[in-house]
């Protein structure tokens, strides 16, 4: 009993003086929205990685469901841990603010990702802003055309406003820049399906023999688009762009049916979330100019607490496989 | 000594004490892994956390004892919570007045009450299995928030719900005191009305109850609607700790509050169980969650970690009463 006693008093002191030792380095916990998928094991990495870097205790923690609910139990969690900084993907805005609130009004920093509508954060940070996303695309479909011709453009639905804030950034500067690249019809909501995407990519290049590109914004858009463009031989003659799951696009890419498309990248995410936890424990002070690692130089927006950045990632033959491989 | 340990058993209930005995063992492990355990910030997260997973584990529970189930629980206090919500709206939103939430609380629970009641009177009256009934009708719930909210949130509440969902009275946390509450009269409404006496002998055997002259029918439809009740109460609950209110929310809680019951000792055909070493089998789970993640766990591992903690939990009980049954033959 009496080594019992000693064993497990010498597992407590030998853990007090590693806690004693650990006080120094700032901790972190980021909460995602989802754990166990491609995209957050990406972000992980990075976390890991530049936290191992610059010298933070930092840690990511993904829920076992989409549930805001238990987004709220994991910043209670990590609110008694007392880190010092807590980031976080939200997978519902508006049920973080009071606990969010909370972790403020104990003296935690809170960094947010795809957050931009948060309100209790220290900032919130983007890698892509809508207006930057569509335009980038737009920008390589020009290119791509080299010419007069017609395109379509395809969103997930017509009710998400991400995707229609990017197609509406796209064709504005299209018909700004290229007046001579015309849009065909309205812009069609089928892109988070496979089948509906190529369908009506069908039809579209049945009816406008002069079609020379599809921008599609929706996860299975381009990938759609791409089996009619191959079911029809118009591969390098009809250019598909969008944001698309690199696995599931790479072989559509390699063959020249997918031209590419712009994504960012979710490792980089994780890292800036380490970059700015550790600048806000540090005091840093994030002003118009500041050079961030990962975000570059930011012109942050004061009074909404956003951060947005153009850091697109593009996928292309030189990327797509080091993408895939990793589960993206 | 032993007279001593029967007489807690005999108070406690057989299932209480070994249940409290493991949640010492894992919160002094706990303690020992890491010293952010036994901390005044953890256990106030822990009893914030707590009690919407434990009123929703209130609601579960009789409808088990009946020898059924309600699988609309989440559903129920989503739209119970989005009925308080709309209520709220009308009244200004954030500027609404204490009288505009008392109306939105009692609709709400009209709400959740209304679709308990449609669950009870279905399964009493047309003999439909409680799981198709209350899987329908959270089918059906959820649908209807979705249709009616486009899937998006509502919030914007006035300033005195944050209180109801973060604020302390006398230090206790004010969630946790209305789970007491609950779970008290939970308590005394299974084991001291006829109600819950009824609740018992519909779920041993419920031809027998029925030959006995209970009102077996009027028990069941009763049953549901005060579980809906209480779903009300836990949705009621969680839009004030979001201060927002979606269909969706909570919706992983569903399937851990029939873990509770059984963790509790809920018989999983009904008829037997307590309130007490369910709600002992609550702070276990929590304990075991909060302690996972304190010593940065893969939120995974955790859910595994109940798993485990269900199927020890269930040979254990095997075990002793396959013991005790050998010591009373040798007797």
């Amino acid at each position: 009993m009496r080594k019992l006693l000693g064993a497990a008093g010498g597992l407590a002191l030998a853990l007090g003086i590693a806690t004693a030792v650990q006080a120094d380095t700032p901790t972190m916990g980021v909460v995602v929205k989802i754990g166990g998928i491609p995209w957050f094991n990406a972000m992980e990495e990075g976390i890991k990685e530049r936290a191992g870097e610059i010298g933070m205790d930092a840690e990511m923690i993904g829920p076992t469901s989409a549930d805001p609910a238990l987004q709220v139990r994991a910043i209670e969690d990590l609110i008694a841990k007392g880190v010092d900084v807590i980031g976080v993907v939200p997978n519902d805005e508006a049920a973080l603010e009071p606990v969010l609130k909370k972790a403020m009004d104990q003296g935690i920093k809170v960094v947010a990702h795809e957050g931009p509508g948060l309100n209790n954060v220290d900032w919130n940070f983007e890698l892509a802003s809508a207006d930057g996303f569509g335009e980038a695309h737009a920008k390589l479909l020009a290119e791509k055309i080299g010419g007069p011709g017609k395109y379509a453009v395809f969103v997930g639905s017509l009710t998400v406003p991400l995707h229609n804030a990017w197609a509406d950034a796209a064709i504005a500067w299209m018909a700004e820049n290229h007046p001579e690249i015309e849009l065909v019809g309205e812009r069609y909501g089928v892109a988070e399906s496979v089948d509906d995407s190529r369908a009506t990519a069908l039809d579209l290049i049945a009816a406008n023999p002069d079609l020379k590109g599809f921008l599609a914004f929706g996860s299975q858009g381009p990938i759609g688009a791409g089996r009619a463009i191959e079911e029809r031989r118009k591969g390098g003659e009809i250019h598909v762009l969008g944001p698309f799951s690199p696995g599931q696009g790479q072989k559509l890419l390699k063959n020249d049916i997918i031209s590419g498309g712009y994504m960012w990248n979710p490792a980089e995410a994780g890292r800036v979330f380490v970059t700015m936890g550790k600048m806000l424990v540090d005091g840093e002070e994030i002003t118009e100019g500041t050079e961030i690692e990962g975000l570059g130089v930011v012109s942050p927006d004061a009074a909404t607490r956003n951060i947005i950045t153009d850091n697109l990632l593009e996928i292309n033959k030189d990327t797509v496989d080091g993408l895939a491989a990793k589960g993206l | 000594m032993t007279g001593f340990y029967a007489q807690l058993q005999e108070r406690l209930g057989r299932e209480t004490v070994p249940l409290i005995g493991f949640l010492l063992l894992v919160v002094v492990g706990f303690a020992l892994a890491t010293p952010q355990f036994l901390t005044a910030a953890n256990f106030s997260s822990m009893a914030f956390q707590l009690p919407a997973l434990g009123l929703l584990t209130l609601a579960m529970l009789v409808p088990i004892l009946s020898g059924g189930l309600n699988l609309a629980i989440t559903a129920t206090a989503n739209i119970s919570g989005l009925t308080l919500a709309w209520t709220l709206i009308q009244f200004g939103g954030a500027e609404a007045g204490f009288g505009a939430f008392l109306l939105g609380v009692v609709l709400a629970l009209a709400a959740g009450g209304a679709a308990g009641c449609v669950m009870g009177l279905v399964v009493a009256y047309i003999g439909a299995h409680p799981i198709l009934v209350s899987l329908a009708m959270m089918i059906f719930l959820r649908g209807l928030g979705e249709f009616l909210t486009r899937g998006g949130d509502i919030s914007g509440f006035p300033d005195f719900m944050n209180t109801i969902g973060h604020g302390t009275l006398a230090g206790i946390p004010v969630p946790l005191i209305i789970f007491a509450v609950a779970a008290l009269v939970w308590h005394v409404m299974l084991k001291r009305t006829r109600h819950g006496f009824s609740v018992y002998m519909i779920g041993s055997n419920i031809q027998a109850a029925e030959y006995s002259g209970l009102h077996s029918k009027r028990t069941l439809t009763l049953i549901y609607t005060i579980s809906g009740m209480i779903c009300a109460i836990a949705g009621i609950l969680m839009a004030a700790r979001f201060n927002s209110v979606r269909v969706g929310h909570g919706e992983a809680l569903l399937l851990v509050t029939v873990l509770a019951c059984f963790l509790g000792g809920i018989d999983p055909f009904g008829g037997f169980g307590r309130v007490l070493p369910v709600v002992v089998a609550l702070v276990i789970l929590q304990v075991l969650s909060s302690g996972l993640n304190l010593l940065g766990a893969n939120q995974h591992l955790s859910t595994a970690v109940w798993g485990l903690f269900l199927i020890a939990v269930m040979a254990l009980r095997f075990v002793f009463a396959r013991l005790s049954e050998i010591r009373r033959r040798r007797e």
